[in-house]
């Protein structure tokens, strides 16, 4: 029996589809020390993981160690996330490290995001809550260690670009757990002063160094802040809490200064600008209406006044001419009106205006003195009178009783010496 | 106006609103040539004040709120 003999290829082909199709070996989390670390030309990073025991080799390509937030060095504690496979060259086995994280700090990170998730959510990095910064401030606040080389650069930085601003340095530890408490002490202190802007940072340094910028009462001091806030915390690629929260974040110390005011250079520059710019538009406008003067000067009507008046003159005499119509007409239609009246029958004789009355008057008049009671008198009648009342009735006298009687010519005074009653007529 | 108690930037920005509105040239004659003196008044106050460069100040302020001259060595 002959015995089947195996390319070394077909083998290692073999054991590394093992490797790939075990479902345990496509997401691996491992823990260990870094050592033979080499960063090749290429990008990508090859190294060793061990422990007191094993060893197994590692590599990271660059496209998943850019992001890393470190620089791996020899000796460095990791956690690893890959998947093991077989390298055909070499027949070994080895972990592609996906991401790698620092071990020991791992619990800060989940912090980090942990506290990110949540002041993210009460909206406090929004867009709406960043306040302007001032383009060219009076007063600028820096929030830093007294020493070092943050507070060197911000300050060397205005004074090279802005030299006319003033700089009020509120010196706060940055690191250490007195830290955090003694940012925010001094973020509101600043805030009792008048300054258009403040720096709050710190250089470079390790992501513990610059944790008390990831504090939670440190965010909430920078979101209360009333004067908007640039933060410079470490490196270019350093982001902190800080960061997110304030109005503006700035790579570095230096840029935040940049950032913070203008180039007196680029102001003086602007200003001449504008002087020139003044001086144009005003001669502009000068010229415009000198020229607009000289067109009024030549017109026509300046010139020929008299065509202004020419017209008006002519307007004038239709209206006086329309007016005299216009009052001719009326007189005369007066006129007619008048004739008319003269004419009337009335007018002429106004006697016949009252004959019917006064006729009728001759007859009220005639009547009236028929029904005079007086004029009855003249017939023999009398009236009989006790007490300058009419006696109707002989029940109303008695003997003796004093009586006038009214005759039509005069009045007599007499007493009653006797009475009969008449019955009927 | 007290231009005296401007800070630069407002001045800056009444600078810019003058040459918008003499550039517009809506103004009348009067009221240009006024905003004009104004406005180089200002341009002068600007350019002293940038000229103005010996007089930085950094200062410290200490715990207890009184402030003190820093010295940065370069």
């Amino acid at each position: 029996m002959k015995n089947k003999y195996l390319t070394v290829e077909a083998l290692t082909k073999y054991l590394k589809f093992k490797f790939d199709s075990d479902v345990n070996l496509k997401t691996v989390y491992l823990k260990g020390e870094i050592s033979n670390f080499k960063a090749h030309t290429t990008g990508h990073f090859y190294f060793s993981l061990k422990d007191e025991y094993s060893k197994i080799n590692a590599i990271m390509f660059s496209s998943n160690n850019k992001k890393l937030l470190f620089t791996p060095t020899e000796g460095m504690k990791v956690l690893v996330r890959g998947r093991i496979s077989i390298y055909e060259a070499t027949g070994n086995y080895q972990i592609y490290i996906d991401e790698m994280l620092e071990d020991g700090l791992g619990n800060l990170h989940i912090a980090f995001e942990q506290l990110k998730e949540k002041l993210s959510k009460e909206g406090l990095f929004e867009q709406v809550h960043k306040k302007p910064i001032p383009k060219i401030p009076n007063r600028v606040g820096v929030v830093t260690a007294a020493t070092g080389a943050a507070v060197k650069d911000i300050i060397s930085t205005i004074k090279r670009r802005f030299p006319i601003c003033e700089i009020l340095l509120f010196p706060s530890l940055v690191q250490g757990d007195n830290a955090a408490p003694d940012i925010v002490k001094k973020i509101e202190q600043a805030n009792d002063h008048d300054l258009d802007v403040l720096i709050v940072g710190r250089g470079g340094g390790s992501i513990e160094d610059l944790w008390p910028f990831n504090e939670e009462i440190v965010a909430r001091a920078i979101f209360n802040s009333r004067i908007p806030i640039i933060s410079a915390v470490g490196h270019e690629i350093d982001y902190t809490i800080s960061d997110f929260v304030s109005d503006l974040r700035a790579p570095t110390p230096t840029a935040a200064a940049e950032l913070a005011v203008p180039n007196i250079v680029d102001l003086t520059h602007n200003l001449n600008q504008i002087a020139i710019r003044l001086n144009e538009s005003i001669y502009n406008q000068i010229n415009f209406k000198k020229l607009y003067l000289d067109s009024v000067k030549n017109s026509f009507v300046i010139k020929n006044p008299m065509i202004m008046y020419e017209n008006k003159q002519q307007k004038l005499d239709n209206i006086i001419e329309k007016i005299n119509q216009l009052l001719s007409y009326k007189i005369e239609r007066k006129k007619v009106l008048l004739n008319n009246l003269k004419s009337n029958n009335i007018l002429l004789n106004p006697i016949n205006l009252y004959k019917p009355q006064k006729l009728e008057l001759t007859n009220i008049i005639s009547k009236l003195e028929l029904l005079n009671p007086l004029s009855i008198l003249k017939r023999g009648y009398t009236l009989t009178y006790i007490d300058n009342k009419i006696v109707k009735s002989v029940d109303d006298i008695n003997i003796d009783t004093k009586l006038k009687i009214k005759f039509y010519d005069g009045i007599i005074t007499t007493k009653v010496e006797g009475k009969e009653v008449s019955n009927g007529n | 106006m007290a231009t005296k108690e401007m800070k630069f930037e407002e001045k800056i920005k009444e600078l810019e609103k003058i040459i918008n509105e003499l550039e517009s040239g809506n103004a009348d004659l009067e009221d240009s040539i006024e905003k004009y003196t104004k406005a180089m008044k200002l341009v002068k106050e600007c350019d002293e004040q940038l000229k103005n460069v010996e007089d930085a100040i950094a200062k410290i302020v200490l715990e207890n709120g009184e402030t003190e001259n820093l010295e940065v060595e370069k």
